[in-house]
């Protein structure tokens, strides 16, 4: 154990749909700066876990904790303003509105304006909206976006739109971005630039947790991995263990076609 | 001249067309009409805040504004209240009521607000027509008196003749719509159409869409609760069909014509659909069949209202083959 606080601390999450039980005392922590991928077969409780920390479902058991400030049980738009921000498999935008005003929604909850500011327009707000379309920009051109800022969500493809909900999840310049499937459902061109998008805001400092069915993306990108099956944690290390790992054979292969593997490397 | 000093410019000069009218035509058929426009506007406004930005399906309108209405009548007539302490106070109490309601049922889900505000619209008429000792019943409380309002600078202002409702509503109307416009133009009119659009999405960014909803709700009970009470001193009386299912539905079409979350769509069609039914007198037999060809039109026309009309022209001209930047 290190003896700095982890940025992410997650304590016996337990999640239960009637008698199925999705996440089973799930712990871990993260450290700041790194990129963890979340992998596992289809139903082994990724999505449902990071479900429950960003408060979109109940957890049954456990605690977590961001920067050491627990943020069991409390409001989806209470944790994204605590610093964890998410986005979805499902990939949402909000298509009527431009791009440029998809990120400055996403930031302005968290710069301070009131509400009375808001309706008067005096300078804090035009200091803080300022602000918000400068990084809104940025953002953009990070993602590659930027000649649409002026366009609506509605006109972008399924790849450019999860590039706008990433862009969108750095907006309030978070402590942590979980992100749910960045590549699902897109073409290998666009995974690259994906991938090439992720490391860039890594190397800005942003810490990420991912969650993924593309195992080689994973492997390729993140410096750890945490394995789930059947809602419980088997395996967590960097890529190359994971890669060899029998359990991680076994839970993605089967048990059998894993001991040929297995003969087959001894 | 830019476009936007034109557009100012437009409406400076529609808005003192507007406060004309009665120097250039004592018609009362027309002040009458612009009353009701007035009134209708304020309640389609409201309406298009909660439902067009918000997206939440409001039936709760006509509620507030009987709530306004009664209460104005019975403390200015019983209690000697002024107009505008009468009036303060009916907005107040429909505010008070819209966020009781509100709270309690946007805890569950959208559809329990829909559901709750029609129930309460319903129950809001049988409590007036019941609590005969408060609101003596189906008779309803006739004959309120002109109301008199104190002016800056010890003038008195009886607002006796239709003119003097023109312009006792329309400036209240225009003072609704500008509270209105300066709420769906800032960012917390950002923050309502983002919840509408996306709720977990605008959650996973931090905005609480409760208080967001609520804050809709309250504004618009507000205004709907205050028309009301103005309105009521015109009609010269208040009975439970303050409550009928009129008004609920001509707001509902205003909002859905005018196209749900376009501020100057649903102002234009609160105008258009005021007049039509009466341009439409000329027959009589025909009368509301046109008027419903006209609302299938609109509806062929611009599914979607004005609003969504321009939504579709906006994305189709981004998707156009363009030049490489």
């Amino acid at each position: 154990m290190t003896p700095v606080q982890p940025l992410l601390e997650v304590r016996g999450l337990t999640k239960r749909y009637l008698g199925l039980t999705a996440v089973d005392d799930l712990s871990y922590a993260l450290e700041t700066g790194s990129v963890v991928g979340l992998i596992g077969p289809n139903g082994s409780g990724k999505s449902t876990s990071i479900d429950c920390m960003s408060g979109f479902q109940a957890a049954d058991r456990g605690q977590w904790f961001l920067d050491g400030r627990e943020l069991t049980g409390l409001a989806p738009h209470r944790i994204a303003r605590a610093g964890l921000t998410r986005t979805f498999q499902t990939v949402r935008a909000y298509d009527e509105l431009t791009l440029l005003e998809n990120l400055c929604v996403a930031a302005q909850e968290n710069d301070g304006v009131s509400w009375m500011q808001a309706l008067l327009r005096g300078k804090t707000l035009r200091g803080a909206d300022a602000a918000a379309r400068a990084r809104g920009l940025e953002l953009l051109a990070t993602v590659g976006l930027a000649n649409y800022a002026d366009a609506p969500a509605a006109i972008l493809s399924y790849g450019q739109r999860k590039l706008l909900a990433i862009a969108a999840s750095m907006m309030p310049k978070p402590r942590l971005v979980v992100l749910d499937e960045p590549v699902a459902g897109v073409n290998q061109t666009m995974v690259r630039h994906i991938e090439e998008v992720i490391r860039k805001l890594n190397a800005e400092g942003v810490t990420l947790l991912i969650v993924e069915h593309n195992v080689d993306f994973i492997m390729s990108l993140c410096s750890r991995v945490i394995v789930l099956e059947s809602g419980s944690k088997i395996a967590d290390g960097p890529p190359g263990l994971i890669r060899s790992d029998p359990r991680v054979l076994a839970a993605y292969l089967g048990n059998k076609r894993a001991a040929e593997l297995d003969a087959g490397n001894g | 001249m830019n476009a936007i000093s034109v557009r100012a410019l437009a409406f400076v000069i529609g808005l003192m067309v507007l406060f004309a009218i009665p120097k250039l035509t004592g018609n009362e058929y027309v002040l009458a009409l612009g009353i009701s426009f007035a009134a209708l506007s304020v309640l389609s406004g409201g309406l298009n805040l909660v439902y067009g930005y918000t997206g939440l399906l409001s039936f709760a309108q006509v509620g507030f504004f009987g709530i306004g209405s009664y209460t104005a009548a019975l403390l200015v007539t019983e209690q000697n209240w002024s107009l505008w302490s009468g009036v303060a106070a009916g907005g107040a109490l429909a505010t008070a009521v819209g966020m009781v309601i509100g709270y309690s049922s946007l805890r569950l889900s959208r559809h329990a607000f829909a559901i709750v505000s029609l129930s309460f619209a319903l129950l809001c008429m049988i409590v007036a027509r019941d609590w005969v000792s408060l609101t003596r019943g189906a008779m309803g409380i006739p004959g309120l008196p002109a109301p008199t309002i104190n002016l800056p600078g010890g003038m008195r202002w009886r607002i006796a003749q239709p003119a003097d409702f023109y312009y006792l509503l329309l400036g209240f109307a225009v003072f609704a719509h500008a509270l209105i416009y300066g709420v769906v133009t800032s960012r917390l009119g950002r923050a309502m159409r983002a919840i509408k659009l996306n709720e977990p999405l605008a959650q996973s960014q931090g905005i609480n869409p409760l208080a967001y909803k609520l804050l809709a709700i309250a504004l618009s009970a507000l205004l709907a609760g205050m028309v009301g009470g103005l309105f009521v001193f015109y009609l010269t009386i208040v009975d439970p069909s303050i409550f009928d299912f009129y008004y609920t539905e001509t707001m509902l079409i205003m909002v859905i014509i005018g196209g749900p979350g376009s501020f100057w769509g649903v102002l234009a069609s609160s105008a258009v659909l005021t007049a039509v039914p009466d341009l439409l007198r000329f027959t009589t037999d025909l009368r509301m069949v046109l008027y419903g060809v006209v609302l299938i039109a609109a509806m062929l026309l611009f599914p979607g209202g004005l609003g969504g009309w321009l939504h579709r022209r906006r994305v189709a001209r981004w998707r156009q083959p363009r030049v490489a930047p």
